[in-house]
């Protein structure tokens, strides 16, 4: 036998039983009273126990009692429900929210997963004893808890079985997950007959959402047969309050490697103002501390649900008010010349604590790696020999026929700048190109007639490339009209054409010289094209540029993996099996797959995750949350589901409720009463 | 013999009282047969003033009795006959069972009291009185008295004869009738709860041709119960119990029962010529005698 409530029996129990062994202690006894003659009493006890049944009828408070008393255990047993819902279907499926913002501490001490699950729980009670319901946890992916069942104490075990997670939430899988179940529902029961509902009619169930209304994702849900007005959305929480870390990132310096620079971006989501302390750590020490003052969150009356965060500096008031509330820390620089773990930490009691701490794995510092392709370049391998790089040279020959696996890491390239001397090509990995009278061969980008005896016209002196460098003094013999998309950036202008621009396309970038250093003659002499490449402005530009290109690579931390995103992580040779360890310091054991990789996917709570075996520099990995939606945890009044918007029940969830529990307690309490009455015997 | 003293003697009747009762006197439906000659008229003929009749002369009458008036008109002897005054034999059957021990007044002092009116009454008057006690059975008795000067004894009996017993009404009656055949008032005062029943004894007594009065004493707690709960009663008489379970339905069936026991009570002494009585208590007893007694022609 299972209780839904056992604490419920022991708490009724301790109240009923105890005074009633007590009232059979107090039983009178009877008081002895000297009559003249019994024989007058006698017949009158005779006449009402004999003689006149119908006069115990009368007036009997006992009897009406213990009548009240039979009519509550009748009625008791048929089951009653009070029936707040009208509802006729008997299939019910039930989707309750597992995502990060559910772990707001409500003022009860109840988390909003804990209230989600209760209502849950009241539901399945109020189902009709012939009704079977399923189970959806969902957050940022879907999971059937349990498929339809009919058994009310099992489908609270496993309502109770959901765990909390930090992850986004993402309402759409959750949705087709539960049309696809409902396209089998069977109408009636096997015995009678039963068959699958058609399909042209809307699904023959009850659904019931329990969320905070923080979906990231219900615009965009697409329903071919669920009619979102009939669902109940069911609201739980109600603070408002909280500071959460949407954005973090942390650098080295490109001159100073060991200085590391370290940065995150805060928004208060709770209407008022809040000064709190944002700490720094590395690697455990705390480096730095600041103080931060943010102004409350506009209210948006009629906001609904699953809309994101106004953007930083957005038209409107409200966007404008929006973006006061965020804020970038820059923390000091600070010296750390291993690699390790930069965590970022708010001190402030707000309600979600997973958005108030990040962290970012930093390598150890390096020197940036260039490729220099070239024919052979006397001064670009000079300069770049005198910079703090580590370089490789290679013809163009060479590079085209290089394996992949000398050029490529995944879809990047495994040089963070790849210099282009003389060679155009389409072999561009993701990554970082410096063009010297040439160009990368991708749409748009084109090589036209040769110019000479023009001047270099105009440049941009505040471009990082040209910082301390004095382009006027540049002088260039010739070089090729550039045919370059729009959206290019000319830094130096000739008078018919750039001379040097930056282009990003994809994940790559691009800075295109239309002069080469070195031209050849018309019989194929070499000569120094421009006399710029002796002056020291040459060393000083292709060090300005080496690092503008480079500045998102080797200097910066590692981004994480957002709450349960799955990660790839490299294994030594030879393994089998590697341990994750989690931030809660549990371990888990996984299996290493093909090619020296083991793939991971229990990344849904936020923190720092060790492989152990792992290759070093990628044996530690992070998981943050640095999502707006979840960190706004003010719960939505209307959720739109698609194109239909619905609203969002607050308070206790409406359902039919069994109200057997309540004529039990009336029945016990009728019960004493009887026993009180019956040991007295006064007004009968 | 024992002194009798003032406290007693006031108890049962006090001096004001018994100054009312000077000026009445017992009077009987029946006119009985007396031993003594007394002052009051007698069926028989006999020699007071009173004029009853004429009759011839036969041989042997007494010649003091000839109406010579009667015999110079019309030559013919006849006798006046004048009424006989006779004495009146006035019993008391007082109930000593322990059930007359209890209430509140008292249904025993009641009783008592109510006797020494009665016996009071009949001695001012001269008439012949006798007290007799019972439960089961007769338990003591005065038989005879006669006198305004022998109260005390009515007194001295009437205070020491204890309560004892059960009752046993058709087992005195039966003594009483043998013991008294004389006719003559009885006052029977009793609560006549009798649980061998009451039928029995009074046919006992109404086959003696008494002029018989029941009187039925009954305290406020038998006719009005107070009580509440669950109560074992215990029967003063025969220790008998009855664990009861006062209700109002219980009350409301007592005073039925015992309306209906006092009903066929009185329609049985009714239909044999037995006047019958009741009163509680709580009705003082000096408006017993004065009234109820006068108003059905006991007293005058």
């Amino acid at each position: 036998m299972n209780f839904l409530s056992p604490g419920t029996i022991a708490i009724a129990a301790a109240l009923t039983v105890p005074p009633l062994v007590a009232l059979y202690f107090l039983k009178l006894k009877r008081e002895v009273h000297a009559v003249s003659s019994t024989m007058l009493w006698k017949r009158a006890v005779q006449d009402l126990h004999v003689n006149s049944p119908f006069q115990r009828l009368r007036s009997n408070l006992l009897l009406f009692l213990q009548l009240l008393l039979l009519c509550i255990a009748v009625v008791a047993l048929g089951q009653p429900m009070c029936k707040t819902v009208e509802t006729n279907e008997s299939t019910y499926i039930i989707m309750i929210d597992q995502s990060a913002s559910m772990n707001v501490l409500e003022a009860d001490g109840k988390t909003r997963l804990e209230r989600a699950k209760e209502q849950a729980k009241r539901t399945i009670e109020g189902m009709p004893d012939d009704g079977r319901a399923m189970v959806i946890a969902f957050c940022d992916r879907a999971t059937v808890v349990s498929s339809f069942d009919t058994d009310k104490t099992a489908l609270a075990r496993k309502i109770d079985s959901i765990e909390p997670t930090q992850s986004s939430t993402a309402l759409g899988e959750a949705m087709s997950l539960a049309e696809a179940y409902t396209q089998n529902i069977i109408i009636g029961t096997e015995e009678t007959g039963g068959d699958i509902a058609p399909e042209t009619t809307a699904p023959p169930a009850s659904v019931f959402l329990f969320t905070d209304g923080r979906v990231a994702d219900a615009e965009l849900v697409s329903l071919q047969s669920f009619d979102v007005a009939k669902m109940t959305v069911q609201s739980v929480g109600t603070r408002a309050d909280n500071v959460g870390i949407i954005a973090m990132d942390a650098r080295r310096s490109y001159e100073r490697p060991e200085i590391l620079e370290v940065a995150a971006t805060v928004q208060n989501f709770g209407p008022d103002p809040i000064t709190f302390d944002a700490v720094l750590y590395v690697d455990g020490d705390n480096l730095d501390v600041q103080t931060v003052e943010l102004p409350g969150a506009p209210r948006i009356d009629d906001e609904t649900a699953g809309s994101p965060a106004p953007e930083v500096g957005g038209a409107s008031d409200d966007a404008s008010d929006a973006a006061d509330t965020i804020q970038v820390i820059a923390f000091d620089p600070v010296e750390f010349s291993g690699g390790g773990v930069v965590e970022v930490a708010l001190r402030t009691q707000d309600a979600l604590d997973a958005d108030n701490r990040a962290w970012t794995v930093v390598p150890s510092p390096r020197h940036v790696r260039v490729l220099l392709v070239t024919p052979g370049n006397l001064f670009l391998e000079k300069v770049l020999g005198t910079l703090p790089l580590d370089f490789e040279t290679m013809t163009a020959a060479e590079y085209e026929a290089a394996p992949d696996e000398k050029l490529l890491d995944g879809q990047r390239s495994t040089f963070d700048v790849v210099i282009m001397d003389t060679h155009s090509t389409d072999r561009l990995p993701h990554g970082n190109y410096l063009f010297w009278g040439s160009v990368p061969l991708i749409d748009g980008v084109a090589l036209g007639e040769e110019i000479k005896d023009e001047v270099i016209f105009n440049w941009d002196e505040t471009h990082p490339v040209l910082r301390y460098v004095a382009a006027e003094t540049i002088s260039v013999n010739v070089w090729r009209r550039l045919i370059v998309p729009t959206e290019t950036v000319s830094i130096i202008d000739g008078q018919t054409s750039p001379v040097l621009c930056y282009l990003a396309r994809d994940a790559s970038q691009f800075l295109i010289s239309a002069f080469p250093l070195i031209a050849e003659t018309d019989l194929g002499e070499p000569y120094m094209n421009t006399t710029w490449v002796t002056q020291v402005d040459f060393v000083v530009f292709m060090q300005n540029a080496i690092q503008f290109l480079s500045s998102n690579v080797a200097t910066r931390g590692r981004k994480g993996v957002s709450p349960g995103d799955p990660i790839t992580l490299p294994v030594p040779e030879g393994t089998k099996w590697i341990n994750i360890r989690r931030p809660d310091n549990s371990v888990d054991r996984v299996p290493t797959a093909g090619y020296q990789t083991a793939h991971y996917a229990r990344t849904r709570q936020v923190g720092v995750y060790r492989a152990e075996p792992g290759v070093a520099g990628d044996d530690v990995f992070t998981v943050n949350l640095f999502d707006p939606v979840e960190s706004r945890v003010e719960p939505a009044k209307t959720l739109t589901i698609g194109s239909a918007s619905v609203e969002a029940k607050s308070g206790t969830i409406e359902v039919n409720q069994p109200m057997w529990s309540y004529f039990l307690i009336a029945f016990l309490v009728v019960l004493m009463f009887e026993w009180v009455v019956y040991n007295k015997r006064v007004f009968v | 013999m024992a002194v009798i003293t003032q406290k007693q003697s006031d108890e049962l009747l006090d001096p004001e009282f018994t100054t009312k009762l000077d000026q009445l006197e017992l009077i009987s439906r029946k006119i009985f047969v007396g031993k003594m000659r007394g002052e009051r008229r007698s069926k028989r003929r006999g020699e007071s003033v009173e004029f009853a009749d004429y009759r011839n002369y036969v041989f042997g009458d007494d010649l003091r009795h000839l109406d010579w008036n009667i015999y110079a008109r019309l030559d013919s002897l006849f006798i006046k006959l004048f009424l006989e005054e006779e004495d009146l034999l006035v019993t008391v059957l007082l109930d000593v069972s322990k059930s007359m021990d209890w209430g509140n007044p008292h249904k025993g002092l009641y009783a008592r009291r109510v006797a020494a009116a009665i016996a009071y009454i009949g001695l001012a008057n001269y008439d012949r009185v006798s007290l007799f006690a019972y439960s089961n059975g007769l338990r003591g008795e005065l038989v005879g008295v006669r006198g305004r000067r022998l109260m005390f004894k009515a007194i001295e009996f009437l205070t020491n004869v204890p309560y004892a017993g059960p009752s046993h009404f058709e087992l005195a009656a039966k003594q009483f009738a043998i013991r008294q055949p004389q006719r003559g008032i009885v006052l029977i005062l009793s609560d006549f709860f009798d649980k061998g029943g009451y039928e029995q004894a009074m046919r006992y007594l109404v086959g003696r041709n008494y002029d018989l009065y029941t009187i039925q004493i009954l305290s406020p707690e038998e006719i009005e119960p107070t009580l509440t709960g669950d109560v074992k009663l215990v029967d003063v008489e025969d220790d008998d119990t009855a664990e009861v379970t006062v209700s109002r339905a219980l009350i409301n069936r007592y005073k039925k029962n015992l309306q209906a026991y006092c009903g066929d009570f009185r329609e049985y002494c009714t239909r044999r010529g037995v006047n019958y009585m009741f009163t509680s208590t709580e009705i003082p007893f000096d408006e017993v005698i004065m009234s109820y007694f006068r108003k059905r022609g006991l007293i005058r």
